[in-house]
């Protein structure tokens, strides 16, 4: 095991149950006071492609990275052993079902072609080129592999007369065969497997009976079998309590707490699912309600946020790249006319539908710049859920007090990886709404005599317009060439204001040795895997340290340019989720300097642990200056 | 202060062409306002882009001149954040028409409270004179090199069919029978689209005074013409909005104004947004407050516990 802590997976076809199983294992973990982080990796597809949930249990610590090799793998089908046989540590364990063993590559349908021939070469280097279950032959032969075979179907078959469930639908258990070996091989108790049945399926009385049963079924039988040879040792944690959520849950939870009141929405994957929560949770009695409403796409979702912030709602909207894109119209609109309105952008791969349901870092640049003309606006980015709750938060306050459009960068990594968590603490969490007045006759919405002009909602003792044309004080058409210039830059002038005025924590982050052999740049979800991999390094001796962008506008240049000044640059590598290095591209924008190392990944899947570490010692050693990691199913 | 037109005059200078038809549309406006006696402070002109687009500025009362064919979505935003007030989108037909046509449909379906005044003239008249969503196939404007090839949609069917429950269309050189079609809409509970049709005396050679004058007549003054839906009876229902659509596809020697269609008792959005949440009329997501005196949240650390109980797992070592 690794460090104490266990690394597992389990694959199946897409609407076979496996992210309620993720969601039960994660809380029954959580509950025997283990901290977890799970990812889940899938294709845009409801029902049949390959999908698979990659975790990470740590007695010791709240993981926020992912790493392989992984030491479990619960296979649902002969396509996960297939695709997942070499992301498998020697020593480890694979749980499959006994019925797919004679399954050969080429009969599986869900497989895409292209990956389908990239493993039959493999399998034919090592010699395999029948089925499944000769693969798990050789792995347990020359890999010291064990193999955990389960008869799913008599499983199955027992359920269905135990509990007279007409087999057709007892086949969705068949996720629950897993969690009973997993439960068997880690030694998770029954009363915690217990909790993560309940809190998935409330007071579904029967259901859980059922899964129970199975599950403790199969735990007992394996570990009686194979004992609990992946035994995870007590929980140095000591966290009384745990919050357990995915990014979009983290991030609608803190839109709840920052008193979002408006939020429109189309939907898109991995964005949706913020509002989806919302939708549930809107309605909180004598404290308030949000309105959500789905619109009929994203220029309306925009549009109709801008709408509800003027007329004085904490408004937003969220969305990824595709919609993303076609509410830069509306972008602009609100940065001409000084609109507070947050953006929450999941980023995934594109360009156009590009990989949907895979995670990017490809859309820096363009939140940066997306419109056409120039306006004052943030982009605020996090590195972790607990980052992304309270920067969530801060984005109202951001945009409130500036008055600026916010977008609130993220990414699927983070949308749809479900961790363990403190509780938020909300004792010091502030409310800003910026100055805020009640008009009166001759208000003036955009008044020169301050750079950010105390607003009046639509609605109050005021009348004011507002329009996508350059204008006056009051809001009209106006296209006089000195005013133009003066109204234009108290637009502009807010950048800098924001630029002395945001406290650096919200736009920089360093973590390390004092004075690093190394320094990693990173921002969103590699921070964590690059905090893990310096850690992984300090056993080779070398002390590193890294830089974690959060804010790109207004960029924290002074600071940046400090640290780097620091630095010997042949030892700095900046690692993110492009091709373009946009975040390099950046830095060197607003400082000056280049950063020419750079450990990149662009094929939609995380960046892991073990292959960042390799990539930063080939830099280091001075074997390559920049390295593409692929690693991944 | 007694509120009269000239109330609701902002005191722009009007820079339409002389002639325009919206100089019609718009005084039609602030007759309607003046009669309904709307606080400026609570009403809200949401234009769209174009020559119609405009309007906002030249009244006086909140003015949002948003996107080319997003106007109903910033309304919708502003109305749904605020019920209370009042909310009028002008926009031409080809703002909501042609690049705004999704947001015109939706509205129908939710059934807001807003109206739409639609400056129906065929053209799109800032740019030049090109062919509009409402110019009839074969037919050549000035400015056309060649005769218009697309048909011509129908704005009131389409309204129909998407569910507005005030339709009617009027015309900008009949000031007082707009006006008071506005006035009705405005007083509509749900969504309401009047269709203006209105000269372009630049671009539209075709679609003129003359043209209008001798063809229009008003629906109401014949004798028998009811166009409200006056129980919850589906069949009344479907034959008033048969007959209204019969008639909107009377384009030729005789072109109606009037109300096509009135329905007040189908459920409004706002009306179904407070079936799931009680307050919302009273405490509207604009009007609540979010923040206690002292800046903080509403939602203190132990509410935010309670209130996401579902997503906290007290681990067994809390329970010992």
């Amino acid at each position: 095991m690794n460090e104490d802590e266990l690394i597992l997976m389990i694959g199946g076809p897409q609407g076979s149950g496996l992210e309620t199983t993720a969601q039960i294992l994660t809380s029954s973990l959580a509950y025997s006071g283990y901290g977890v982080i799970s990812d889940r990796e899938y294709y845009s597809n409801i029902t049949g492609r390959h999908s698979y949930i990659h975790m990470n249990v740590s007695p010791h610590r709240i993981p926020l990275d992912l790493t392989y090799p992984v030491q479990l793998l619960g296979a649902m089908d002969a396509e996960t052993i297939f695709t997942h046989y070499d992301d498998l540590d020697k020593g480890g364990f694979m749980i499959y079902d006994k019925g797919v063993s004679g399954r050969k590559l080429d009969s599986i349908v869900s497989m895409p072609p292209i990956t389908k021939d990239r493993i039959r070469k493999k399998l034919e280097e090592i010699g395999i080129d029948k089925d499944a279950g000769s693969l798990v032959n050789y792995l347990v032969r020359d890999r010291d592999i064990t193999a955990v075979e389960l008869d799913f179907r008599s499983y199955l078959r027992d359920i269905s007369d135990k509990f007279g469930i007409v087999s057709t639908q007892a086949t969705r258990y068949t996720s629950s065969i897993l969690v009973g070996a997993l439960a068997g091989l880690i030694d998770i108790e029954g009363d915690a497997i217990e909790y993560g049945l309940r809190r998935r399926f409330g007071s579904r009385e029967k259901l859980i009976k059922h899964n129970i049963y199975l599950i403790e079924k199969v735990s007992k039988e394996v570990n009686e079998e194979y004992g609990t040879p992946m035994k995870l040792p007590p929980s140095k944690l000591e966290l009384g309590e745990l919050l357990v959520a995915s990014g979009n849950d983290i991030v609608a939870m803190a839109k709840v707490v920052a008193g979002l009141r408006y939020q429109s929405y189309y939907p898109i994957t991995p964005a949706a699912d913020e509002s989806f929560f919302l939708e549930t949770y809107n309605n909180f009695g004598d404290k308030g309600s949000i309105l959500i409403i789905q619109t009929e796409d994203e220029l309306a979702a925009i549009n109709s946020a801008i709408g509800a912030a003027l007329a004085g709602a904490r408004s937003a909207t969220a969305t990824s790249g595709p919609g993303f894109s076609l509410m830069v119209e509306g972008l602009g609109w609100a940065g001409i006319n000084e609109v507070p309105i947050v953006i929450t952008y999941y980023q995934r791969g594109g360009p156009a539908t590009g990989l949907p349901t895979r995670g990017a870092q490809s859309d820096l640049m363009y939140s940066l710049f997306a419109s056409h003309g120039e306006f004052a606006r943030i982009v605020l980015t996090s590195g972790d859920h607990i980052e992304a709750f309270y920067d969530a938060i801060e984005a109202f306050n951001l945009a409130e007090k500036y008055q600026v459009p916010v977008i609130h960068l993220l990414d699927k990594f983070l949308a749809n990886s479900i961790v363990t968590m403190d509780i938020p603490d909300l004792s010091s969490v502030k409310i800003d709404r910026g100055e805020i007045v009640d008009g009166g006759p001759g208000y003036k919405r955009f008044d020169l005599s301050k750079t950010i002009s105390p607003r009046a909602f639509i609605g109050s003792n005021a009348v004011m317009w507002y329009t996508g044309s350059e204008h006056d004080e009051y809001g009209h058409t106006n296209e006089d060439p000195i005013f133009t210039a003066r109204m234009y830059e108290k637009r502009m002038e807010k950048l800098e204001i924001m630029d002395k005025e945001i406290p650096l924590d919200l736009r920089a982050r360093y973590y390390g040795d004092e004075n690093p052999d190394y320094l990693l740049i990173g921002w969103g979800f590699v921070k964590n895997t690059c905090l893990k991999a310096i850690e992984k390094l300090e056993g080779n001796g070398l002390k590193g340290g890294y830089l974690h962008l959060r804010m790109f506008m207004p960029f924290p240049a002074n600071y940046v340019e400090e640290m780097l000044g620091k630095m010997d640059m042949n030892r700095v590598i900046v690692v993110e989720h492009d091709y373009m290095v946009q975040s390099a591209l950046a830095i060197s924008l607003f400082t000056g300097i280049r950063v020419k190392n750079s450990i990149v990944k662009y094929n939609g899947r995380p960046i892991y642990v073990h292959e960042l570490t390799e990539a930063i010692e080939k830099v280091l050693s001075g074997e390559a200056n920049r390295v593409v990691l692929t690693y991944g199913a | 202060m007694a509120r009269n037109p000239s109330t609701y005059r902002s005191g722009l200078w009007l820079d339409w062409c002389p002639g325009c038809g919206n100089f019609g549309i718009i005084t039609a406006v602030y007759k309607a306002f003046a009669e309904l006696d709307l606080d400026p402070s609570k009403t809200v002109v949401v234009g769209g882009i174009g020559c119609s687009g405009k309007t906002p500025h030249f009244i006086n009362v909140n003015g949002v001149h948003s996107l080319h064919g997003r106007a109903i979505p910033f309304a919708t935003g502003i109305k749904l954040a605020n019920p209370e007030l009042t909310v009028v989108v002008n926009g031409g037909d080809g703002d909501i028409l042609g690049i705004g046509m999704g947001h015109f449909i939706a509205l129908g379906r939710r059934n807001v409270d807003i109206t739409v005044i639609m400056h129906d003239n065929g053209v799109y008249g800032l740019t030049k004179g090109q062919a509009a969503p409402t110019l009839k196939r074969g037919i050549k404007t000035k400015a056309l090199s060649k005769p218009n090839i697309q048909d011509a949609i129908n704005p009131i069917a389409i309204a129909l069919s998407a569910g507005y429950t005030f339709v009617a269309r009027g015309y900008s050189l009949n000031i007082d029978h707009l006006k008071e079609l506005i006035k009705q809409a405005i007083s509509h509970k749900g969504a309401s689209f009047i269709d203006v049709l209105q000269p372009c005396v630049v671009y539209n050679n075709i679609y003129t005074r003359e043209f209008y004058s001798e063809r229009i007549y008003v629906l109401d003054e014949e004798g028998g013409w009811d166009p409200e839906v006056k129980s919850d009876s589906v069949d009344e229902m479907m034959q008033k909005i048969d007959q209204a659509w019969r008639r909107s596809l009377e384009w030729g020697d005789k072109i109606p104004i009037g109300i096509f269609y009135k329905n007040s008792s189908y459920s409004t959005f706002e009306e179904r947004l407070s079936v799931e949440i009680p307050t919302y009329l009273e405490k509207p997501p604009a009007k609540q407050v979010i923040a206690t005196a002292e800046g903080r949240p509403i939602f203190t650390t132990d509410a935010f516990r309670e209130f996401f109980s579902k997503y906290i797992i007290q681990t067994k070592n809390s329970r010992g």
